[in-house]
């Protein structure tokens, strides 16, 4: 259709409406997770010291950017390098480079992660860098991640997951977007033990009711998003 | 307390632990490690129930997953009661309570045992087939009969407290079954490294092994298993699961396992634990290890306490130390079951006879054991009849010919209290079977074999008709071995098989169904299916009134249904069948078993989706707000959305009043953030939004909204909503609430399979904005107040504008779009930040009297302005021009679009179709029910014309009077007229057509 395409010559960042999406840190405006209403960091408190073989630390208000493209376009992928300093994983794997990630989703989408402060920096960055038909979309208001660890953790997935979460088809580095219990979870094994799940906004209190009623028999700790 | 069948020394208990239970009403002891029949029969008890259709006493017959009477119901309080556990396979624990599930109101006294003849006489073979037959009205009557007579467990009144949970796993080779070949199998599976589940149904491994006398590798067979547990117990990679049931073998070599936690512990799981779990297994590579149920001998009285099966008399004996009388009879068609005789012999207490129905008997070294023992031993004889009610009294035996179809000379009579009875073993082929396997019939085994399966499927042992320990064990090495190979691992060195000792036995005889002296009608009742109560007398009935498959014997007898599935008597009713049709039981063939292999609860089905699980909630960002301001709410798809916000005492109508009202007044507040949002990006997304819905996108500029409608290839309406021009090649689409993820999916798969070539991508932003509607004469002054920097006025943000904002410091995209007729911005905020936004806007519009309001008024107020809901005014049956919204549709695209087609089908054009209309009743007050139909003449005879029905109806507080929005035919021809909707009370509601649009027909108050 490239013949209609009346804008072939302005850039992707010319084509789309880039919006700052956080106020401004000045502002001093804190967002609130959609698992706000848990309060995690009273609950990490009440429990600091204790150790569990299952515990859940809410990585909350982060930045969530889905990038949208082809591996053949070469000013997508280097656009993305350039900016995060990672390449585009492939297939069903996470590249992670501090505490920025990329988790592949699917073999055109991906996900950025990073801290949340840098959210419009990186998105205006990433919009800036690349080119040629792609999509950069920040969805960072509705999802947050909760990260599983702990030696039972995996039993825990194994309640919820109908997918194969053993270290010999799930090895660490590994990420998959499957159904959840009723809902859906982009998880992936960031270290033997440890597991985090991307959940979105919505569904994110009926994802704490399960895990709650799943991890009853593992004495669940809440530990503080360090 | 005494328990006079226990045994002094012997068994699998812990005598240590003396522990109680209750059975009907009464306490009785009995040891950890038994299970509740070993410790009924301990106890001397004989009745355990009473028979589902004739009321006769029954007693244990069997010691595992095959038992047909002992069927319990268990739980000490309401909320933990467990319908059909089988006795056989319940352990004991400390406080059992079971009651007997049959026997009404009592076991021993029975009021249904006058009732047994008239049940009998009501319910014939052939009960389900002949009452369907029958006029309908009759089965309630039957129905009740059956179900307060056959009283096959009962579920609770009260909820469950317990937990239950699913658990995924996968493996790459699944044992089923822990005896000799199980367990020899999966050795070699677990010397190779593969992820190994072995599953048994028993509390603990070993099958048969657990009550043999036999050696294995020089050694007494119990210690081989504790070494060879040990062992398995070692490798990481390998899971064991005793009482665990492989219930279901499912398609793709996925298996359901139901495990029982703690029903061997107490009548409640343990806080925060499981009580039962299944166990969702994928496997790579199955092996069927499951065993053999023996076959009783089909006779006259078969079913009076007292008669056994061999195999379960061993068992108790040896296992539960449990004799189960005083005198035996034992009755054989083969060797393996003298074992039962000297094992009762052994255990102090007296063999009356060995009836063994071969005119040879055994083999030589088994006759000259029996003989060292003193055991008498009949040869070419069958017993044909028990006597006694609650207890087997005596026998009658005769001489058997070699066919097994004749008596010879004189019927005798022993005198005993048990009578042991097998008739040779029938492999377990229940889960080869649910694979779509059809058993193949061995007439070496006598007994169907498992058959060909797509499965990655092995067997071994008696399954497979194997039934000596050896060629048990190398069976199950091989299978092991086999396995490993198709899984892709490998073992070091030469795998070599346990060894056993070599047994000599002579051939069984194929012997089903003992003669008697009179024929099979006039005999006394000779039993095929206990737990059915279907007697051969019934099977050759069946056969006489011309039913010849095998199937239709099944339905038209019973035989094998329910929770029993035929384990004990299918083969012995085939055979019957058979012969009574003057058939082989190849020609006969058998029926086939289905899932479940043994009853499941319903808790281990659900797992955790019950409850506050079932089905996931989901919640906006302000929802903490809503439930604060004590709103009610409304399942709208999964979301929980705010349906009206009362205040203290007010009605509901009273609410809806008030929040209409303001709003038309002054200005209301609405959580909007459930409409499904799609950002839509690349260079096509404009041509592909032309496609897809049925209006123009090729003008729209940046910075406007468009209201389009989506339809189906069939051309009628499924979707409806506003997209906005972000960029040149940037749209935000909104959808319904409900349709936000169909639409996504439909959006995709045109992409996908039909416009491939078109460059767009589409990504769901639904949780990610938060959007917070303000809509009424007084939205722009509150808005002015909330937004820091840009100008609102009329003049700079024009109605279907949107624009980027700072609001209360948080970036924003506003659209001016009304879905209330009123002036109205949508606030559009990242999700993080929807309460704190919706917070200021509330503050911001006290002054004003800013009115939450929910769905309910919602819809009240879109009504007034005729605006549909797609899914409440649209049922898949009508295309835009029904709906008057032609309008929205151009047929001048350069591109077709989809529906374009359908729509302009002969059908859809044609006169006469219904259309939607306004009402307006001539009765304001009165409210039209949703659903009714209109007709022209409310008098006419039933059935009437029906023209159409109402989609949408309401009273309108701030017109004064009731609003409709409905189907009629022709409606749009008709506007004026007046139609009648009859209702179900016989009175019938007055009704003018008229314009759908009641409120500021212009749209005046939009604008502003």
């Amino acid at each position: 259709m490239s013949d209609q395409n009346m804008n072939a010559t302005l850039s992707y960042a010319q084509t789309i409406n880039a919006m700052q999406q956080r106020p401004v840190t000045e502002s001093g405006i804190v967002g609130a997770s959609p698992l706000a209403h848990v309060d995690f960091a009273q609950l990490a408190t009440a429990q600091s010291g204790q150790s569990s073989t299952v515990e859940l630390t809410e990585l909350a208000l982060r930045t969530h950017i889905v990038l949208r493209g082809s591996l053949n376009n070469v000013a997508f992928v280097e656009g993305v390098k350039a900016v995060l300093g990672i390449e585009l994983p492939g297939a069903l794997k996470m590249h992670s480079a501090g505490a920025v990630s990329i988790r592949w989703i699917s073999p055109d989408e991906w996900l950025v992660v990073a801290p949340g402060a840098r959210s419009n920096e990186i998105e205006q960055g990433l919009i800036d860098a690349v080119d040629g038909h792609c999509a950069v979309v920040n969805v960072s208001g509705g999802q947050t991640i909760l990260r599983l660890s702990g030696s039972d953790a995996h039993k825990v997935l194994q309640k919820s997951v109908p997918l194969d979460v053993h270290s010999r088809s799930f090895p660490i580095g590994k990420v998959v977007t499957s159904v959840f219990a009723k809902t859906q979870a982009v998880i992936s094994r960031n270290a033997e033990n440890q597991w985090e799940l991307v959940i979105r906004r919505s569904f994110s209190d009926y994802v704490w009711l399960w895990l709650q009623d799943c991890c009853a028999e593992f004495d669940l700790v809440i530990k503080q998003d360090e | 307390m005494n328990q006079p069948n226990r045994l002094d020394q012997g068994g699998r208990l812990e005598r240590a632990t003396a522990i109680s239970f209750e059975f009907n009403g009464k306490k009785y002891p009995g040891f950890v490690g038994d299970t509740l029949a070993s410790a009924l029969l301990a106890n001397g008890i004989d009745v355990i129930g009473r028979s589902f259709k004739y009321s006769r006493p029954r007693g244990i017959v069997a010691a595992g997953a095959e038992e047909p009477n002992a069927i319990m119901q268990l739980g000490a309080t309401e909320a933990t009661q467990v319908p059909n556990v089988r006795a056989t396979q319940q352990e004991l624990y400390n406080g059992l309570v079971a009651k007997s599930t049959n026997g009404w109101p009592n076991v021993d006294f029975d009021m249904m045992s006058t009732l047994g003849k008239v049940g009998a006489k009501v319910m014939p073979p052939g009960f389900y087939y002949k009452t369907f037959m029958y006029p309908k009205s009759l089965w309630s009557t039957y129905e009740k009969f059956i179900r307060k007579a056959a009283g096959l467990g009962r579920s609770p009144l009260e909820s469950d407290p317990d937990r239950y949970d699913h658990y995924h796993q996968h493996a790459d080779i699944v044992i089923v079954g822990a005896g000799p070949a199980g367990l020899s199998a999966a050795l070699v599976a677990a010397r190779s490294g593969a992820r190994v589940i072995i599953a048994d149904e028993q509390a603990e491994f070993g099958g048969s092994l657990l009550h043999s006398q036999e050696q294995i590798e020089g050694i007494d067979a119990l210690e081989w298993l504790a070494n060879t547990v040990a062992e398995l117990a070692s490798f990481p990679e390998v899971q064991m699961l005793p009482r665990s049931t492989v219930n279901g073998y499912h398609d793709h070599n996925f298996l359901t396992i139901h495990q029982r936690c703690s029903d061997h512990v107490a009548d409640r799981a343990a806080k925060n634990s499981s009580r039962q779990r299944m166990h969702r297994v994928r496997a790579k590579w199955v092996i069927l290890a499951t065993g053999s149920h023996e076959r009783p001998l089909v006779y006259a009285n078969n079913d009076v306490p007292g008669n056994m099966l061999a195999s379960a008399v061993s068992t108790y004996i040896n296992r539960y130390a449990v004799i189960p009388g005083h005198q035996l009879v034992l009755m054989t068609t083969n060797d393996g079951a003298y074992n039962t005789a000297f094992d009762w012999h052994n255990a102090g207490r007296k063999v009356v006879a060995i009836v063994d129905t071969r005119a040879e008997g055994a083999a030589a070294a088994v006759v000259a054991k029996a003989a060292l023992l003193g055991i008498k031993v009949m040869v070419g004889t069958a017993v044909v009849e028990a006597q006694g009610s609650k207890r087997v009294k005596s026998v009658s035996v005769a001489g058997l010919n070699s066919a097994g179809d004749k008596l010879v000379g004189e019927v005798s009579t022993l005198v005993c209290d048990t009578l042991a009875s097998s008739g040779g073993w029938s492999p377990a082929i229940h889960l080869s079977c649910h694979t779509g396997a059809r058993p193949v019939w061995s007439d070496e085994v006598i007994g169907f074999i498992p058959g060909d399966t797509l499965q990655q499927q092995l067997t071994a042992g008696s399954i497979n008709g194997c039934f000596d320990l050896q060629n048990t064990l190398i069976q199950g090495t091989e299978a092991g071995q086999q396995a490993v190979k198709n899984a892709g691992f490998s073992l070091e060195g030469e795998v070599v098989a346990p060894t056993a000792a070599a047994v000599v036995i002579n051939t069984g005889m194929a012997l089903y169904h003992i003669p008697h002296p009179k024929v099979t009608s006039r005999a006394p009742k000779q039993f095929v299916d206990l737990q059915n109560d279907v007697t051969a007398a019934g099977i050759e009935m069946a056969t006489l009134e011309g039913f010849e498959s095998i199937e239709h014997v099944k339905r038209y007898t019973a035989m094998g249904f329910g929770t029993d599935q035929g384990k004990l008597g299918n083969i012995n009713g085939m055979a019957i069948a058979a012969k009574s049709m003057h058939k082989t039981i190849p020609e006969t063939g058998t029926t086939i078993f289905r899932p479940n292999y043994t009853p499941v609860t319903f808790g281990a089905i659900a797992g955790r989706h019950c409850g506050e699980l079932f089905d996931p909630k989901r919640y906006t960002a302000m929802h903490q707000w809503h439930l604060e301001r004590g709103a009610l709410f409304e399942d709208v798809g999964n979301w929980k959305r705010p349906w009206y916000f009362p205040l203290k005492g007010e009605s509901m109508q009273q609410t809806l009043e008030r929040e209409c009202l303001a709003v038309r007044a002054s200005a209301g507040i609405l959580d909007a953030s459930t409409l499904g949002k799609i950002d839509i990006q690349g260079p096509d997304a404009r041509e592909f939004l032309g496609r897809v819905y049925t209006n123009a996108w090729a003008k729209l500029a940046i910075g406007k909204c468009r209201y389009g409608l989506m339809c189906g290839e069939d051309g009628m309406v499924f979707d409806d909503g506003v997209t906005a021009c972000m960029a040149d090649n940037h749209f935000v689409m909104t959808t319904t609430t409900g349709g936000a993820a169909r639409v996504l999916e439909w959006l995709e798969i045109y992409h996908q399979t039909e416009w491939p070539e078109l460059q767009v991508y589409f990504n769901s932003v639904t949780d990610h904005w938060s959007t917070v509607t303000v809509t009424g004469p007084n939205a722009r002054k509150i808005i002015e107040q909330v937004v820091d920097d840009i100008d609102v006025s009329n003049d700079a943000f024009k109605y279907m504008d949107w624009k980027a904002a700072t609001v209360k410091g948080v970036p924003a995209r506003i659209f001016r779009i009304s879905f209330t007729g009123e002036l109205s911005f949508e606030i559009n905020v990242q999700a993080n930040y929807g309460m704190r936004i919706w917070e200021a806007v509330m503050a911001a519009g006290e002054e004003y009297n800013l009115t939450p309001y929910g769905t309910e008024s919602m819809h009240i107020l879109r009504t007034e302005k005729g605006f549909i809901i797609a899914g409440q005014d649209t049922d898949g049956s009508v295309h835009p021009y029904d709906l008057g919204m032609g309008w929205a549709v151009s047929q001048k695209k350069p591109f077709s679009f989809i529906g374009k087609r359908g729509m302009n089908r002969e059908d859809c054009v044609k006169e006469g179709r219904k259309q939607l209309v306004g009402l307006k009743t001539k009765d304001p007050m009165q409210v039209i029910p949703e659903g009714a139909q209109a007709v022209d003449d409310p008098n006419q005879p039933i059935p009437m014309t029906m023209l159409g029905h109402v989609t949408s109806s309401y009273y309108s507080a701030c017109l004064g009077h009731s609003i409709a929005m409905a189907f009629i035919r022709d409606g749009h021809k008709r506007m004026g007229d007046t139609v009648y909707y009859p209702l179900a009370d016989g009175q019938s509601i007055e009704a003018i057509i008229c314009s759908p649009i009641f409120f500021d027909p212009k749209g005046e108050q939009q604008n502003v």
